[in-house]
């Protein structure tokens, strides 16, 4: 356990996540195991990449960790929180302060303006609303939004609007920020700005997991683990060369 | 590793000012949508509260009516005999109500078998009685003249005669300009005075009144009194009531009959409730049904925005939250048509006591029912919307749709 800060290549933090043979089955004939036996560990302060064709079982285990679903079997913790004894309002209250998502169509409240929907992050902590907006306003700007905090969701371009929906993840200081396919609707040079920023909030302290189909992304992640029918195919946690990272 | 429990602060918390800001903000993103729900519980309100304000708009005007022309006018008439035959009063009993105390003045009214003909060219029906009477019927009746003058002491034994308003109407007598003359058994009696309207005597607006000794002088008639009109004192209306009939026919008081002509109105008031509350159930249905358009519409909008949902779970709402925020939608937008409702409503009783010329009398408590009731509709047609989206599997919720 170390007090410095942690950047992504730097995996000495206490355990966040933790997953101990997961199964999820959807029911069928036969029935279909889009997770299978997934063990999975995440430390504090690592930039990890869940990688897998389409069908792979990845949004499904994304699900799983977010606590949007349940497993079928398995277990799985949470900052040392075991998920399966929470009733649905406990995990509801365990999104709204130690999980940050940010989805691949980003679900933006088109009639709210950058700072409003970057509150909406805080709204269901019971946060007072001043302060819901001052610490928006704050991590807005932590990435790059400064410019556009008072334009709608709907004046915003892919990028901002990404970056208003990964502000949004951020705003309550999560555990851990799932990014669900985070570039999937941008453009390529739009998505080498998102990387970098993600990079830079790990850098900064955040633990994130994206999980993505793009073989080349996630090879730009200090850590990768390929999902193949559910099953755990890889699990490569090797430091990357600098070239490797400088991909993004 | 070792588990620990879930920490307490974890818990999802919603500040009710943001329960009622995420209810809200579900309408201003969809205003016409929004409004036009509105318009079906605007419509229900608008009925009831207008039904309500006419009602009592009227029913004020007509107690003021009541109060105005006295509830202490009675009638006294022969009634009918245990046969079915029509029978008339004694020709002393006039003076004999008039030694009852409490009455204060008596008239009698004798109703002949003639009719009255504007001139001598036509004898068409025209449904008008002829009645010798009292010259002080006038003051029993509290009655006023348009034009002209009342019967007294001398014109009562001249040919001439009193029309009520709507005998004057009939034989085409709007004033008495150029003395105008009418036929009555072919006799020409001239018009002396035309009466007002009398609310509490319709039967008297539809005579010609002459005076008894005229009507003995220049039509042979025999006098025997039909009715008795009488005012007493205020508070023994009733003590008199009762003594009428053995005053009158000591033998027989079964046969007479007495009558408070102010029940009449009384009566037309009560009949209006009846009526009221069969529109104000309109109203309801018309409540109901715009409860049904909200329901309509909020499970509509909760397929629109399963993102929206699955984004707000993400975000830690609970069920409870979510269900909350559209019940609270609900009822918000049958808030607006509740308002818009009692402010049409209040509108038309204005509009319409105006032009009837009554005292607007618009209850406070229709209103804040009228509003109250739309919030109670709007939740509860939110209630199946709110327990539908709070039951969406987040998981699936938030998945893309294509």
């Amino acid at each position: 356990m170390t007090q410095e800060p942690r950047g992504g290549q730097n995996l000495v933090g206490d355990t966040v996540l933790e997953l101990v043979d997961v199964t999820k089955q959807y029911p069928g004939n036969p029935p279909v195991r889009a997770v299978d036996r997934v063990s999975l560990h995440v430390s504090e302060g690592e930039l990890l990449a869940i990688v897998g064709p389409s069908g792979s079982g990845k949004s499904t285990l994304m699900n799983l960790i977010g606590t949007l679903d349940r497993p079928d079997a398995g277990r799985l913790s949470i900052e040392g929180v075991d998920t399966a004894s929470m009733s649905d309002a406990a995990l509801a209250g365990l999104r709204a302060r130690r999980i940050g998502f940010v989805f691949q169509q980003f679900h933006l409240m088109e009639n709210l303006s950058a700072v409003a929907n970057v509150a909406t992050g805080l709204l269901y902590q019971g946060t007072l609303g001043k302060v819901r907006r001052k610490r928006a306003t704050e991590t807005c700007r932590r990435v790059g939004l400064g410019h556009r905090l008072h334009h709608t969701a709907a004046q915003l371009s892919g990028g901002e609007r990404q970056r208003v929906a990964i502000a949004r993840a951020i705003v309550s200081d999560p555990a851990i920020v799932l990014a669900d396919e985070p570039t999937g609707n941008l453009d390529s040079r739009t998505s080498n700005e998102i990387v970098a920023l993600l990079r830079q909030l790990n850098d900064e302290g955040s633990t994130i997991l994206v999980i993505t189909h793009d073989r080349d992304l996630a090879a730009s992640f200090p850590r990768r683990i390929a999902l193949n029918d559910g099953l755990v195919a890889d699990d490569d946690s090797r430091p990357l060369l600098d070239s490797g990272a400088d991909r993004s | 590793m070792m588990l620990r429990r879930p920490r307490r602060q974890w818990r999802s918390r919603l500040r009710p000012i943001d329960a009622v800001a995420s209810g809200a903000s579900g309408l201003r993103g969809r205003k016409g949508r929004t409004l036009l729900t509105a318009v079906g519980i605007a419509i229900g309100i608008a009925s009831m509260i207008g039904v309500l304000g006419i009602s009592a708009s009227s029913k004020a005007d007509l107690i003021a009516e009541i109060d105005q022309l006295g509830t202490n006018l009675l009638q006294v008439q022969g009634g009918t005999t245990i046969f079915g035959e029509g029978a008339s009063l004694q020709e002393e009993a006039p003076a004999m109500v008039r030694r009852i105390t409490p009455v204060t003045s008596a008239a009698a009214i004798s109703k002949l078998d003639t009719d009255v003909q504007r001139n001598e060219f036509t004898d068409e029906r025209n449904g008008l009685d002829v009645l010798a009477v009292e010259i002080h019927l006038i003051d029993t009746l509290e009655g006023q003249l348009a034009h002209g003058r009342f019967l007294d002491r001398a014109t009562s034994q001249l040919p001439t005669v009193v029309l009520g308003s709507v005998a004057a109407d009939r034989l085409g007598l709007t004033d008495l300009t150029g003395g105008p003359t009418v036929q009555i058994a072919g006799r020409t009696f001239a018009v002396i005075g035309i009466l007002d309207p009398l609310p509490l005597n319709p039967d008297i607006d539809r005579s010609a009144l002459i005076g008894t000794p005229a009507a003995i002088e220049f039509l042979d008639a025999e006098i025997h009194p039909t009715a008795i009109l009488l005012r007493a004192e205020p508070d023994h209306v009733e003590a008199v009531r009762a003594v009428l009939p053995r005053t009158v026919n000591p033998a027989d008081p079964n046969e007479v009959a007495v009558s408070r002509p102010s029940d009449a109105l009384e009566a037309r008031a009560r009949v209006d409730e009846n009526l009221r509350n069969l529109l104000v159930g309109l109203g309801a249905v018309a409540l109901v049904v715009g409860g049904v358009g909200i329901a309509n519409v909020m499970i509509i909008s909760v397929l629109e925005r399963r993102g929206e949902i699955g984004l707000r779970r993400a975000l830690g709402a609970t069920r409870t939250h979510i269900a909350s925020q559209f019940v609270l939608e609900s009822a918000l937008l049958a808030a607006i048509g509740g308002l818009f409702g009692a402010v049409m409503g209040a509108m038309v009783t204005y509009g319409y006591a105006t032009r009837q010329g009554w005292r607007i009398d618009l209850p406070a408590e229709a209103l804040g029912a009228g509003i109250g009731a739309a919030l109670v509709f709007g939740a509860l047609a939110g209630l199946y919307p709110a327990v539908r989206a709070a039951r969406l599997d987040p998981a699936d919720a938030v998945r893309p749709r294509g």
